[in-house]
C-alpha cells in the first residue's frame, strides 16, 4: 500500500478542531445521519475501504472506492427505506483514538486515527482498524476530501458493510 | 486424491432425496441439516468438477493461491513445468498447514513444525534430521509428496479440479455451459480475461444452496434491488414488463443461465448489459475489438454482452464480474467477486472495476442486498412448518430447447429446478453405491 505508507510518520500537533470534526463525523455515520454526513464531503470527496493486499485502487478492487457522486448514491440509496441490508439500520458506537497528524500544507491535513467499531444488527460484530482523513481547509471550516478505512481483517471474508464504516 | 475409508458412512446416507427434492419443492431441511452438508462435501465438492482459480491468479512459475474444495484445504500452484497443480495443504509428516498465505510465490513450501520441505510441485524435497528414519531419504521421497487433486483440468483460462478421480471429463461436466465461458472471453479483444484484481470475499450467514439460488433468480430484482433502481438508476431492463424477453434455462448439469440476449437484441443497443454507456467513453476497447472483429461483429457482441451463467457447484460468471464460493458449515458460505479484466482493453477494464465495487461485494448497491435476502432466508428456513420449500413457477412456460429447458418468463424457477434435480442425481447415486 505504497500510497499510505508514505504518509504514515506524524508531522505535526493535533488540533482541538481536528479532533472536533472527525468526532463529529464518526458521530453522524454511527446515527445514521444520512444526509448530515453526506454534507461534510468536498466535491471531489473520495470514501475508500481497500481490500487487503491491496497496492492501486485504479487496477485492483476495493471493498469501496466512492466517488462524490457514488457517495450520493450510497446515502440516496439509504435513504430510500427499501435498502435491505441496512433495514432495520446498524445502531453503532465507535471510538477514535490515536491521532495523528501526518502532513499540513495549510491547505489540506491528512489526519490518522485508530477506530474500534460495534455494529449491531441482529448480532453485535467489531470492526476495527485505521482511519485516515484527508480534511481541507475552507471559509466554512474543515471538509472531507477523503476518508481510507484499513480494516484490521481486510484480507478476510467480511460482514456486509452496507453502513457507513 | 485418494480414499475414503470403507466404513466411512454418513448418516445422511440413509435419506431417500428422492422424496426431499420433488419436481416443484424441495424440504427444508436439506438448508440447514448439519449431516446433509456433511454428505453434500463429500458426494458434491470432492467427488466432482469444483472450480477452484483462474489461471491469471498464478501466470508465473511459484504462483500459487490458498483455496479450498468442500472441507479440503488446498494450494492451488503453477509449477517450474507451468503445469498448474492442486495440493492438498497437509504436510505429509504430521498434518500441519504448509501453507499460510492467501496467494504469493514460492518454489518450495517449508513446514513450520518440522522443517520438512515440498517444491512448489508437491514433491518432498527435504527432511529434517533425515536419519530418525528406517527408510531412505530417496524412499520417504517417493512415498511422502503432498496429496493432489486427482485431475485438474483448465478451459478458458479457468482452472477446475476433481479430487476423487471419477468425475470424467471436463468438457463432458461444462456441458452446455462451455460456451458461456467462449462468451465471456470473446468481450475480451485480446481472447482472454485477467481476474488480477483481486477478489472481495464476504462472509454469508447462508447455506450454499440458497446463495447460489439468489444469485440466478429472475423474479427478485424488482423486489430486492427496488431501492437501487428507484434512488439511483432504473434497472438495465424492465423487469415490471410482462413483454421482457429474458430466457431463464435449465442448462442440465447442474448448470443455468439468466439469457438477456433476446432482450438486448431487439433493442438492439449496445451496452445495456453496462450501464448503457456511449462508446465514446471507451474508444480504444471500440478500436480494438473492431480491428479483430470487423464492425458488424463488434457490435453483435457489444449488443448481446456477456453470460450471467452459473456453473454448477460454485462458479458464477456474472456478467462483468467472476463470483464463486466456499460452503464453510451448513450456515455459512463465503462468497467471492473478482471483477474482470478484458485483456487488450485497459480503460474498459478500468471501468469494470469501478462498476464491481458499485454493484458487488460487502458494500455493493445489489449484492449487500442480495446477501440480506440469503442471510434472511436461512433463518426463515429453520421454521419446520411449513416443510417445503417452492420451485413451482413457470413450469408451463418450459420448452426444452437444444441449449436446455428454457422458460421465456423471467419469473420461472427454472434454474433453480435444475439446481436441485441434479443434486438430487448427486446424492442419490453415491448413497445407493
Ligand atoms: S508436521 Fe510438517 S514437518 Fe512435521
Ligand atoms: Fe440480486
Amino acid at each position: 500500500m505504497t500510497e499510505i505508507q508514505s504518509i504514515a510518520t506524524p508531522a505535526g500537533s493535533v488540533s482541538a478542531e481536528l479532533v472536533d470534526f472527525v468526532v463529529h463525523e464518526a458521530r453522524l455515520a454511527d446515527e445514521n445521519r444520512y444526509a448530515e454526513w453526506e454534507s461534510l464531503w468536498a466535491d471531489d470527496g473520495i470514501y475508500w475501504v481497500p481490500t487487503g493486499d491491496q497496492k492501486d485502487p485504479q487496477t485492483q478492487v476495493s471493498f469501496v472506492f466512492d466517488n462524490r457522486h457514488r457517495i450520493g448514491s450510497r446515502i440516496a440509496q439509504l435513504r430510500s427505506g427499501r435498502r435491505h441490508s441496512q433495514t432495520p439500520p446498524s445502531k453503532m458506537r465507535r471510538q477514535l483514538s490515536n491521532f495523528e497528524v501526518l502532513s499540513d500544507d495549510g491547505g489540506e491535513v491528512e489526519l490518522a486515527a485508530n477506530f474500534s467499531l460495534f455494529e449491531h444488527r441482529y448480532t453485535t460484530t467489531i470492526w476495527a482498524g485505521r482511519y485516515l482523513y484527508r480534511l481541507r481547509y475552507t471559509a466554512d471550516g474543515l471538509s472531507l476530501v477523503k476518508k481510507t478505512v484499513l480494516l484490521i481483517n481486510n484480507e478476510s471474508a467480511i460482514r456486509t458493510i452496507a453502513f457507513i464504516l | 486424491m485418494t480414499m475414503r475409508l470403507e466404513q466411512d458412512r454418513l448418516a445422511a446416507d440413509a435419506i431417500d432425496y428422492e422424496k426431499l427434492i420433488q419436481r416443484d419443492r424441495v424440504h427444508g431441511s436439506l438448508y440447514t441439516d448439519a449431516d446433509i452438508f456433511q454428505k453434500e462435501m463429500r458426494d458434491i465438492y470432492e467427488s466432482q468438477w469444483v472450480f477452484v482459480a483462474h489461471e491469471s491468479e498464478i501466470p508465473e512459475p511459484g504462483d500459487y493461491v490458498r483455496r479450498r474444495i468442500g472441507e479440503q484445504p488446498l494450494i492451488v500452484a503453477c509449477g517450474k513445468d507451468l503445469k498448474v497443480r492442486v495440493m492438498l495443504n497437509r504436510c505429509t509428516h504430521r498434518g500441519n498447514m504448509l501453507c499460510q498465505s492467501d496467494a504469493g510465490n514460492a518454489t518450495l513450501f517449508r513446514c513450520s513444525f518440522h522443517g520438512w520441505t515440498f517444491s512448489n510441485d508437491g514433491r518432498l524435497q527435504g527432511v529434517s534430521f533425515r536419519g530418525g528414519y528406517e527408510q531412505s531419504l530417496g524412499e520417504l521421497r517417493s512415498e511422502l509428496g503432498l496429496a493432489e487433486a486427482a485431475q485438474v483440468g483448465t478451459y478458458g483460462g479457468f482452472i477446475f479440479a476433481n479430487l476423487s478421480g471419477d468425475a470424467g471429463d471436463l468438457e463432458h461436466y461444462l456441458g452446455n455451459a462451455k460456451d458461456a465461458i467462449d462468451r465471456l472471453v470473446r468481450m475480451s479483444p485480446a481472447g482472454g480475461i485477467d481476474l488480477s484484481a483481486g477478489w472481495m470475499k464476504h462472509d454469508n450467514n447462508a447455506n450454499w444452496k440458497v446463495v447460489n439460488e439468489v444469485q440466478v433468480d429472475g423474479y427478485h430484482p424488482l423486489f430486492v434491488h427496488e431501492s437501487l433502481y428507484k434512488a439511483i438508476k432504473p434497472a438495465k431492463v424492465d423487469y415490471s414488463s410482462d413483454e421482457l424477453r429474458v430466457a431463464v434455462r435449465d442448462l442440465g448439469g447442474g448448470h443455468s443461465e439468466v439469457d438477456y440476449t433476446a432482450e438486448y437484441q431487439a433493442q438492439d443497443r449496445e451496452f445495456i448489459w453496462f450501464s448503457s454507456i456511449p462508446r465514446s467513453r471507451v474508444p480504444d476497447y471500440i478500436e480494438a475489438m473492431e480491428a479483430l472483429h470487423g464492425p458488424e461483429r463488434t457490435h453483435d457482441i457489444l449488443v448481446d454482452g456477456p453470460p450471467h451463467t452459473f456453473i454448477w457447484p460454485n462458479l458464477f460468471l456474472a456478467e462483468m464480474q467472476v463470483m464463486f464460493i466456499e460452503p464453510l458449515s451448513v450456515e455459512q458460505t463465503i462468497q467471492y467477486t473478482a471483477p474482470i479484466k478484458l485483456l487488450g482493453a485497459e480503460e474498459m477494464s478500468a471501468r469494470i472495476i469501478r462498476q464491481t465495487e458499485g454493484a458487488m461485494g460487502p458494500a455493493g448497491f445489489l449484492i449487500a442486498d442480495d446477501a440480506e435476502m440469503g442471510e434472511r432466508n436461512q433463518v426463515g428456513l429453520h421454521a419446520q412448518e411449513p416443510e417445503w420449500v417452492l420451485f413451482g413457477r413457470g413450469f408451463e412456460s418450459e420448452k426444452v430447447e437444444p441449449r436446455g429447458i428454457t422458460s421465456y418468463d423471467r419469473t420461472s424457477e427454472t434454474s433453480q429446478r435444475g439446481m436441485w434435480q441434479h443434486y438430487r442425481t448427486l446424492m442419490t447415486e453415491t448413497t445407493n453405491d
